[in-house]
């Protein structure tokens, strides 16, 4: 039974009129994972999110929660979820407290002494005594994520966290949630645009495109994938075409760049000095030589103008 | 459940919008209460009164474009007024119950009110988004819809109290806390004169106009239901409650208007004898509420079960 995954999608599909918002999505999340959710606007991320949570019907296909339909079983799967959906909205004219006290009433278990807990957790104690209306965007989602834990979930569903927290309270989040999957085994499914948000938060991620799975892979596999980085050269303006054409001898692909003087080539780290000797032995004046990572944000373009 | 219920009520005891209306309501019954007072002559000839009643109805029959509603009521208080001189039964002292009687104008208070707070009930949680965290609990749709449902009726028991307490409290202040025997000439069902308890007939009127007041709330709450939108469902409602009373004369004319909720809606109708139609009962008027009740409570319990939340 420890092996089950926690969440498990199953041929889940969302049709409205005869257009799948949602295609044939298929993938586990196992207990103690962070796992990504990535997408462009409109590809069914939010869908996805919502036939997990049982807001909207799943036309073909099911999706378990601890083995649990959500569709047949709806209690008792959605009792193992906390989840923010889009926006962390919360009633504005209650009291950060009465707020909890609300979700708390809702569900068994949850003492006085848990919810001063989640509090503390999420550094709402100074202010979990005014009303919601007068939170900031921050506050709203610290608030909007203690409602999703305080039953202490087995998954936990979040729908752009990051959105509206300071940079120090982004760090702060993940560093929680990292320790929530990996430390007390909860399943963490996050969805979000900022892509490096997500490479430094999730375990694996999920690439959506058009309601379809495109790609799902570690994190490390799908940014590191590919080997050779691209490394940028600044020369002289007026000697590129000859710079071009040594580069070329060495057999390495020049990527086209707008910037006079400017050279994308595709190699590995350890082939810089020995473009640089040929470079310098030409006479060639070198300005800068740059490494450039391949972010998460270009692999999913990648991604997505592949599949177009 | 029971979380479930405080929970609305939390929701709907934490808003200003509630407070406001409160205390109109208990003010507007306290004003009433003391424009009652002012207008209360107290003669110490009871018969010269009644005579003075009685010659100012008959007058009042002669006008012959008198509405039907109001030479319906001329009649009924001239048989009385005729009754207590035959008979030498003087009228009741002033007391509070008989003043209560009185103010069943202001239940349409407490039912635009009421429609007011029963609006918001499911709409105001979609337009605020707090809908789908609602909907995500272990909890199915249809206790969360009925939660619902009870709160907003409760508040709207809440509102008869408070209309019977405030306006008994301040009649009490002038009347002094009065007789709970004290009785009264009425019409019964047959348009017999009959002496009855004035508290039973207080207790009968604010006790069943809880039918008409749950119509109104469980119409508001309908079309909050299914359109999502409280302003549409305030101005639905308050729409079909405005023209519902202009409807009552109408269904004198023809019958099949007695089917509508609108004839049925005013329980002081049939304390003081004036059904809109001579067939229609006090229990005809509460099965036929009980219907709509029904058959709006079923519908907007299909469309929130099955509905996808996408807001």
């Amino acid at each position: 039974m420890d092996q089950m995954p926690v969440v498990q999608l199953r041929h889940a599909t969302k049709r409205i009129g005869s257009k799948n918002i949602v295609n044939d999505l298929s993938f586990d999340i196992p207990a103690g994972e962070v796992f990504g959710f990535l997408g462009p606007n409109g590809a069914g991320k939010t869908t996805t999110i919502r036939m997990m949570v049982g807001l909207i019907k799943i036309s073909q296909g099911d999706i378990l929660i601890k083995g649990q339909s959500i569709t047949k079983n709806f209690n008792k799967a959605i009792q193992n979820v906390g989840a923010i959906v889009e926006n962390p909205d919360l009633y504005k004219y209650l009291t950060g407290y009465q707020n909890l006290k609300h979700y708390a009433r809702m569900v068994s278990g949850v003492t006085k002494a848990r919810i001063s807990e989640i509090v503390e957790i999420v550094g709402l104690k100074d202010r979990i005594h005014d009303k919601v209306k007068t939170y900031s965007l921050g506050m709203r989602q610290r608030l909007g994520i203690a409602q999703a834990l305080l039953h202490s979930p087995s998954l936990l569903i979040l729908d752009e966290p990051t959105n509206g927290l300071d940079p120090a309270g982004i760090h702060e989040l993940r560093n929680y949630l990292k320790r929530l999957a990996h430390e007390e085994g909860v399943a963490v499914f996050v969805s979000s645009h900022l892509l490096s948000e997500m490479e430094l938060m999730c375990d694996r991620v999920g690439v959506l495109q058009a309601g379809k799975l495109v790609s799902i892979q570690n994190i490390k596999d799908f940014v590191h994938k590919g080997g050779a980085s691209r490394v940028c050269v600044t020369v002289e303006p007026a000697q590129t075409e000859q710079a071009k054409r040594l580069i070329a001898s060495l057999n390495k692909i020049t990527l086209p760049e707008e910037n006079p003087g400017q050279l994308l080539i595709q190699m590995n780290k350890d082939e810089i000095p020995a473009v640089n000797r040929l470079l310098m032995d030409a006479g060639i004046q070198v300005y800068s030589i740059q490494m450039q990572e391949q972010t998460l944000e270009d692999k999913f373009l990648e991604i997505t103008e592949d599949k177009k | 459940m029971s979380g479930l219920i405080a929970n609305e009520s939390m929701k709907i005891y934490s808003r200003k919008l509630t407070w406001i209306l409160l205390l109109l309501l208990v003010a507007v019954t306290i004003g009433a209460s003391v424009l009652g007072k002012m207008n209360t002559k107290s003669s110490e000839d009871w018969r010269a009164e009644a005579i003075q009643l009685a010659h100012q109805y008959e007058e009042r029959l002669k006008i012959t474009e008198l509405s039907p509603a109001l030479r319906a009521d001329a009649e009924n208080k001239l048989k009385i007024a005729e009754y207590r001189l035959e008979n030498d039964i003087p009228t009741s002292p002033n007391n509070p119950w008989s003043a209560l009687l009185t103010f069943s104008g202001l239940m349409e208070m407490v039912i635009i009110f009421a429609i007011v707070i029963a609006a918001d009930m499911v709409a105001g949680e979609y337009t605020a988004g707090t809908m789908k965290l609602l909907l995500i609990r272990p909890h199915s749709r249809t206790k969360i819809l009925l939660s619902k449902y009870i709160a907003v009726s409760l508040f709207a028991v809440v509102m008869l109290a408070l209309l019977v307490v405030f306006g008994y409290a301040t009649n009490a202040l002038f009347y002094g806390l009065g007789d709970i025997h004290t009785t009264d000439l009425f019409l019964n069902r047959q348009g017999q004169i009959v002496q009855q308890n004035v508290l039973m007939q207080v207790i009968k009127m604010y006790g069943l106009s809880i039918f008409p007041v749950m119509g109104y709330v469980t119409l508001a709450f309908a079309v909050s239901t299914i359109l999502r939108n409280s302003a549409l469902a305030v101005g639905i409602s308050l729409f079909i409650m405005i023209v519902g009373n202009s409807m009552i004369e109408a269904t004198a004319k023809m019958e099949g208007l007695k089917y509508l909720p609108f004839a049925n809606s005013d329980i002081s109708l049939y304390i003081f004898h004036l059904p809109a139609r001579p067939e229609m009962t006090l229990g005809f008027s509460i099965s036929v509420l009980f219907a709509y009740i029904f058959a709006l409570t079923f519908i907007s319990w299909m469309v929130f079960k099955k509905r996808d939340v996408s807001i």
